[in-house]
């Protein structure tokens, strides 16, 4: 090994075993003693990018070969996927200087921006945004005063699954809300989705005065809730159900014969011989990104060019390739099919298109975008307390 | 002395550095305003988080996990009491060791694991709806068995039920057998026995097994959330809610108050139950 890699492996040692030290230390105290810190880690190895994101982001041994194809080493650390304590650790913690690179639920960027806590990328630098199809580039809060915040990394749409030997053809969120099915329905226990399905139901299917289903006014945020309390309080829904595991077992044991919920439930339903569907509701499906931010911790450190790098390298094809495999998820690019073609002994060509395509069909209808920090996000909180105690 | 006093500071040190520290912190913090534009705590005196706690009902869910927690922990006794006698008194040493191994299999797996096993055995499609129905039962489902306060209740109990079960039995063998026999051989029946003697000598375990179920319930979630119908709540499913939105003060206002009941729980118990005699040994 020659000197120069024993200095860049110290280097890169140093400023991992750095990161851990960090990460032990907790947020509060962090915060306190970092001023030297952040320029001690000014010199640290540029090829290395800290990628702070929701755990299903993560490809695991991939990345490696995704280094040696970008040049750019990513150490992947799961953020627990909830905004709130996200944004706590920016605001207040350290995170801004433990990681690069933020993959975070769509939503938090204006915020995010307008606190200071994260720097807009320079598009120029990241070649492959133009290959991002048109509709995900127009997700509304990729961009504040018109700056480019958020890269969408991860795209997909939800709706309702059902059963269609109990029900039928299913195109539209009032099945949910049907008293003939009542206790025979659930939602997810979580408003960032909850709250929107209901107000693409009532803005779309009952003509109520909703303007944004993903950013309700607070007269409006008081409608949806009040309907959902209604029905509550009514016996319609079986549960609130929480978590992938849990919205398996509702479809396969038959506890509910619909619910709002993520597709990749629908495919597990059927692996287990049950007839399950996923409705493409005439009101529209709820879009959802996971979107790529740079940190303003890394734009001080100089690591933005490696953080361009490493976003652009996200949307070259390997990474759509291996996410789609794994996961059922989607980098909204044409690279991933080019990736697919070109490297067919590790991926196939058909599935990549195939997914493609159905994403792309969701969107070639009316979609509205998920949004985990609506402006008045509290409001949403305490409206699902008072549907909790109903 | 000098050594006792050496070994206590080490422990000592720890359970204050671990334990009461992250407690003063959160009960400091809940009297500290909330800072809407960083989502962070403003070093200001503030009773505001206190103040939201009356507000969207939370002061309701305080009330159900207060409820929840008695009954589950009543539960627990009502079954832990016999098992414990049944187990010191009447089980051989084998047969003894054998129930208390059986009482502890549960915890071999996770917490999660097990609700999860409850959803599958009073589901719809469950293990007991359909007996019911084979058995002609019912004719249909029951739904309420899932779902509902019902089957939270069921899950509670199965999870702590140990906890209740092994301080009773703790108590129980600072029983003098003697001090039985002798109330047996001046004419006390069975129940007159139990009542008048055993009973009160075991009185500290009884409120001590009270009491681990009771906190033990007050911070649990998991029940509630997999086998509670639509928004079934618990305090700690509540202090998860506020989390999520980094209202911090509000979180550490509900877990503050918590603590304070709690807290007082254990004073009143150990006022009226002698709960530190659970540690004396017999005849001290």
């Amino acid at each position: 090994m020659n000197k120069d890699r024993d200095l860049a492996s110290s280097a890169l040692r140093s400023n991992m075993q750095r990161r851990d030290m960090l990460k032990l230390m907790g947020a509060g105290a962090a915060a306190l003693s970092f001023g030297g810190l952040a320029a001690t880690r000014a010199m640290a190895d540029d090829a290395t990018v800290a990628f702070w994101a929701t755990a299903t982001l993560d490809i695991g041994d991939k990345w490696q070969e995704f280094a040696r194809q970008s040049g750019v080493s990513p150490e992947f650390t799961d953020n627990g996927n909830d905004v709130g304590p996200v944004v706590a650790r920016l605001a207040a913690g350290n995170a801004n200087d433990l990681f690069d690179v933020g993959g975070f639920q769509g939503g938090a960027e204006k915020e995010l921006a307008k606190q200071g806590l994260i720097a807009p990328w320079d598009v120029s630098k990241i070649p492959n945004f133009a290959g991002i199809w048109q509709w995900a580039k127009d997700i509304p809060t990729l961009t504040h005063e018109g700056k480019q915040y958020g890269i969408p990394t991860v795209v997909n749409a939800d709706s309702i699954i059902y059963r269609p030997d109990k029900l039928g053809k299913v195109d539209s969120y009032g099945v949910i809300f049907d008293p003939k099915l009542k206790g025979r329905v659930a939602m997810e226990d979580a408003w960032i989705n909850s709250a929107i399905f209901t107000a693409i139901y009532l803005k779309e299917a009952e003509n109520k005065p909703i303007k944004e289903p993903g950013n309700l006014t607070e007269s409006e945020l008081g409608l949806v809730m009040e309907f959902l309390i209604k029905h509550k309080k009514d016996g319609q829904f079986r549960t609130f159900w929480n978590g992938w595991e849990q919205g398996v077992q509702l479809v396969a044991n038959e506890e509910v014969d619909a619910m709002t919920g993520w597709e990749p439930i629908v495919y597990e339903g059927r692996k287990r011989g049950l007839q399950v569907e996923y409705a493409a509701p005439v009101e529209g499906y709820e879009g959802w990104g996971n979107n790529t931010v740079l940190l303003k911790g890394a734009a001080e450190r100089g690591k933005a060019e490696a953080a361009h790098k490493f976003v652009d390298a996200l949307l070259g094809g390997l990474y759509g390739c291996e996410l789609g495999k794994a996961r059922g998820y989607l980098v909204p690019t044409d690279n991933n099919l080019a990736y697919a073609k070109a490297h067919p002994d590790e991926y196939k060509a058909d599935d990549v298109a195939k997914l493609a395509d159905h994403v792309k069909a969701k969107f070639s209808g009316k979609v509205y975008w998920q949004n985990c920090r609506p402006d008045n996000f509290q409001l949403y909180e305490e409206w699902w307390q008072k549907l909790r105690n109903a | 002395m000098k050594t006792s006093v050496l070994l206590l500071a080490a422990p000592l040190a720890v359970i204050l550095a671990l334990g009461l520290a992250p407690l003063v912190l959160v009960v400091v913090w809940s009297f500290c305003a909330w800072d809407s534009a960083t989502y962070w705590i403003k070093p200001e005196f503030s009773v505001a988080a206190y103040g939201a706690v009356l507000e969207a009902g939370r002061w309701s869910v305080f009330l159900s996990t207060l409820g929840k927690a008695f009954l589950t922990a009543s539960i627990c006794l009502v079954i832990a009491y016999p098992t414990a006698y049944a187990m010191y008194f009447l089980a051989g040493r084998r047969l003894s060791v054998l129930l208390a191994a059986l009482l502890t299999i549960p915890f071999f797996t996770s917490y999660l694991i097990r609700s999860f096993s409850w959803r599958l055995l009073l589901g719809r499609t469950g293990v007991i709806n359909t007996l019911l129905q084979q058995a002609g039962i019912t004719d249909a489902p029951l739904d309420w068995l899932l779902f509902s306060d019902f089957a939270v209740i069921v899950g509670l109990v199965a999870s702590y039920l140990p906890f209740a079960t092994f301080p009773v039995l703790l108590s129980m063998r600072r029983v003098d057998p003697i001090a039985l026999a002798a109330s047996r051989d001046l004419g006390a029946g069975f129940w007159t026995m139990a009542r008048t003697v055993l009973l009160p000598l075991t009185y500290s375990g009884v409120f001590a097994g009270f009491l681990f179920v009771f906190v033990m319930v007050a911070g649990s979630s998991t029940e509630v959330q997999m086998l509670g119908g639509a928004g079934a709540s618990i305090v700690s499913v509540m202090i998860n809610d506020v989390m999520r939105v980094a209202n911090f003060p509000l979180a550490f206002a509900i877990s503050t108050l918590m603590l304070v009941i709690v807290f007082g729980l254990v004073l009143i118990g150990d006022a009226i139950f002698g709960l530190s005699s659970l540690f004396e040994e017999r005849g001290q």
